[in-house]
Parts: C-alpha cells; structure tokens; sequence
C-alpha cells in the first residue's frame, strides 16, 4: 500500500511540472495547449478509494492552477475527471471492470478493444476539458466558443496522453 | 434523521465532490481576492520562482531572435533620434509624462480565454496597479495584480480586456476586445459607419486614460465588417429597443505583436496620475 501512495507521488510532482513549465507553453497553432497532466488521474490506482481520490486530485488540479494563475479552473476540472471515473470505467469495460482493483495498468491495456481504450480515454478527456473551458469563461454567452476550443483541444491532449501512457507501460512491473 | 446520515455516509464520495467543486467555484469567482491571502501567495511565489530559473534555459537558445529585435528597435529609435535633432527646439520639460521599465515575462499562456502574464518585477520596484505594460512593436496588456518580486498582468488577449484605441488616419475612438479564439487578431469595436477607413489602416492607443501614452502602435486594419457579431444579433430579435450599435463598424485588427515569442517588456508609469486622479475627486 505504501508502495502506491509512493508511486501517486512521484506521478504527481511529475505531471506537475511537466505541465506547468513545459506543456502549458506549447500552444499549438496559436493558443491549444495539450494537457498531459490527465494522465494523472486517468492512469490513477484503483485500489485507493474514491474520497482520498478526490482530495488527491483537488490537490493536484490546485497545484496546476498555480502555475497558469488561474485559482480553481484546474482544480474544479480535475475532481470532475475524477468522479466520473469509476462510472466511466463501469460504462466502458462493464464486467472486465473490477472495483477492488487488482488488475493493473497493462491488464486493462491488453486485455481490452483498442476502441474501449479510445472510448474511455476520450469520454474523461472530453469531461475534464469541457469543465474547464467552462470554468474559464463563466457565461453561457460563449457556449459555441468552448464546444470549439474543448473538440480540438481535447484532441491533442488524446494523443499526447496516449503517447505517455503507453511509454508508462513500458516501465510498469 | 438516522437516514439521513446513512444516505450521507453511503454517498459520501458525492458529498465530497460537491463540497469540491463549490470551493474551485468560490476560488475561480474571487480569484483577484485569493490573490491576497497569504498561503496562496507562499504557493504561487514557489512556482514563479521555479518557473524564472527555468526559463534560463529557455533563454539561451534564443538569444540570437533576442539580439536581431533589439538591433530592429535600435535602429528605429535612431531613426527617430535623427528627426528630433534636425529641430531647433526641444522642450524637454513637458514631454515627460512617462517614464518606462524594462521587464521580463515569466510565464504567458495564450491557451485560454483569460490569459494572464507574470513579469519578474513587483512592488519592490515600483510597479502598482493600472500600469501599462507595452513591448517593443505594440501594447501587450495592463498590470491587475502585484506581490513583492512580480506582477500579474492582464493580457489583451483576455476577453474581460477593453483598451482605448484609435485610427491613425482619421482619429476616430474605439475599444479593442479579443474574442477569445485567434491570438493575432482583436476586434476594434465602436468605430461609426460614417468613418472612412480602409484595410490596412494602422491602429494606436488612444490617449484617452493614462495608462498607455498616445500613439503606441498596435496594429492594423484586417478586415472591416459592417454587421455585429452573432451574438448581438440574437438579443436584437428578442427585445423590441432598437440596438443603437447597429450603425457601427465590427473591425479585425491583427496584432503587430506576437504573444508567443514574447520575452521582454517595458512597463510604462504615469507620472501625472496622482494629480489626475486629485482633479477626478475635486469634481
């Protein structure tokens, strides 16, 4: 047990500053940051409960707010990626799901649909995007504008968190 | 009452997520507030600190476009410095209105709807709130915020930013606003049809607060719509008032400033603010 919390650490003071000093000055073609800090909640142990996860990645979305100086985006996005998780993953790999989490990483990577992996990916990339454009622009006045900016922003982050996430299973044991 | 504490424990992960997501909205709403407080500040003091050794080594990888645009600006003000000296007057006295400080951004982000920029100089060097913050071919945004050793400024390209900006040409006032997607063009809003404007003409600031001085390039003319934007439009349909903005141009301005390759920057301080504001509370 310790040996995970030890783990969520190290995750979390790397996404952190992989995100804060180098991934939120990509802006690619002008102003779509991809958000690989996700990574953190999506690649989060299931063994640990829901609350702690929530408080976890309440910390975790804070901390990356420090970093854009925008108190309470971040974090309010996180926590929402990471409540809608459980049922995400209920809703993607149904029986294959098992809430006491002894499979790991790569038993979900490999023995699951290339489609499911997308499906559930996508769904909580879209969620975590979406809460925080709309966080960002706090009126309906701009609702087309945030559906824009989270379709094609929620689109790179995908494939850089892909990316990530399948070099991360390299390294799992 | 017991079902309701058992409703409570059941759903608990429920429960927390609200009381969650309620603080982040608190936090988001009085993020100006939080500013202030003192832990916030430690944290955020923490990572721009952490950020300002970082951009070292960014730094030194673009030390070359660093010295081909000083040697630009240099060039430019010698050019300017010979047209003075052909004068036979210099009034030294009346023109210093401003005076300027460089400075140098620590972080930027261009990847929301209100961006905001860090610049490593605050309070201790003067640095107060409603500044002016300008690079060299154009404004880049108004200081909000300062702490000890930095200041946060607004950039504008935010979509809360309304500058006062005029046409060169023809001296007609407007405010520039972002609409919140391409970080190279604005909008000049305000500007009556009756206006002869072209594309190409050159925007400036206005002179019409202190903050910026008059004439600082910010950009040109792109593109000139006479319609208002969709937005307006639909409030148009709904309420019977007729929309007084109805007769007024919708221009894009591109930017003669690039957000992206932004690294040094000159705050600009008012020097006549304080009787400025004495002759505001006498009327």
């Amino acid at each position: 047990m310790i040996s995970v919390y030890f783990l969520i650490i190290r995750r979390f003071i790397f996404l952190v500053l992989l995100q804060g000093l180098l991934f939120n000055r990509f802006d690619l073609f002008g102003s779509f940051d991809p958000f690989i800090a996700l990574v953190f909640i999506l690649t989060f142990p299931i063994k640990i409960n829901r609350v702690t996860f929530l408080i976890i990645s309440f910390c975790f979305g804070f901390c990356l707010d420090l970093f854009t100086n925008s108190l309470g985006i971040n974090a309010g996005a996180c926590i929402t990626a990471a409540f809608v998780r459980p049922y995400v993953l209920n809703f993607v790999f149904g029986s294959f799901y098992d809430p006491h989490g002894v499979k790991i990483l790569k038993d979900y990577v490999s023995e699951s649909t290339f489609y499911q992996q997308i499906l559930y990916l996508y769904t909580i990339v879209f969620i975590h995007h979406f809460t925080m454009f709309s966080f960002e622009a706090f009126s309906f006045d701009l609702t087309l504008l945030v559906l824009y900016k989270t379709f094609i922003n929620s689109i790179l982050s995908l494939i850089f968190c892909v990316t990530l996430i399948y070099i991360m299973i390299e390294n799992e044991k | 009452m017991q079902q309701i504490i058992d409703f409570i424990i059941r759903k608990k992960d429920v429960v927390v997520y609200f009381i969650l997501l309620f603080f982040s909205i608190i936090l988001t709403i009085n993020s100006n507030y939080f500013h202030k407080s003192k832990i916030i500040l430690l944290a955020n003091n923490i990572s721009n600190f952490t950020t300002e050794r970082f951009i070292l080594f960014y730094d030194f990888f673009d030390l070359k476009n660093t010295n081909k645009k000083l040697i630009a600006e240099n060039l430019i003000l010698k050019n300017e410095l010979e047209s003075i000296k052909n004068k036979p007057f210099i009034d030294s006295i009346s023109n210093a209105n401003f005076s300027y400080q460089d400075a140098k951004i620590i972080s930027n982000n261009l990847s929301s709807f209100k961006n905001n920029l860090v610049i490593n100089k605050g309070n201790k060097d003067g640095l107060k709130e409603e500044m002016g913050v300008i690079s060299n071919n154009g404004v880049v945004g108004i200081i909000t915020n300062t702490t000890n050793n930095y200041s946060y400024l607004m950039s504008i390209l935010n979509i809360d930013s309304k500058i006062n900006a005029k046409i060169k040409r023809t001296n007609h006032f407007g405010t520039l606003q972002w609409n919140g997607l391409d970080t190279s063009y604005v909008k000049l809003t305000d500007i009556p049809e009756t206006a002869n404007i072209k594309v190409g003409d050159s925007i400036v600031t206005g002179g019409m607060s202190l903050i910026f001085p008059e004439n600082i390039n910010i950009g040109v003319i792109s593109k000139i719509d006479k319609f208002k934007n969709a937005s307006t439009n639909r409030k148009n349909n709904r309420s019977v008032e007729i929309d007084s903005r109805e007769n007024y141009f919708d221009i894009e301005i591109k930017l003669h400033t690039d957000m992206n390759t932004l690294k040094h920057v000159y705050v600009i301080e008012s020097l006549n603010k304080k009787e400025f504001k004495k002759i505001q509370k006498n009327d």
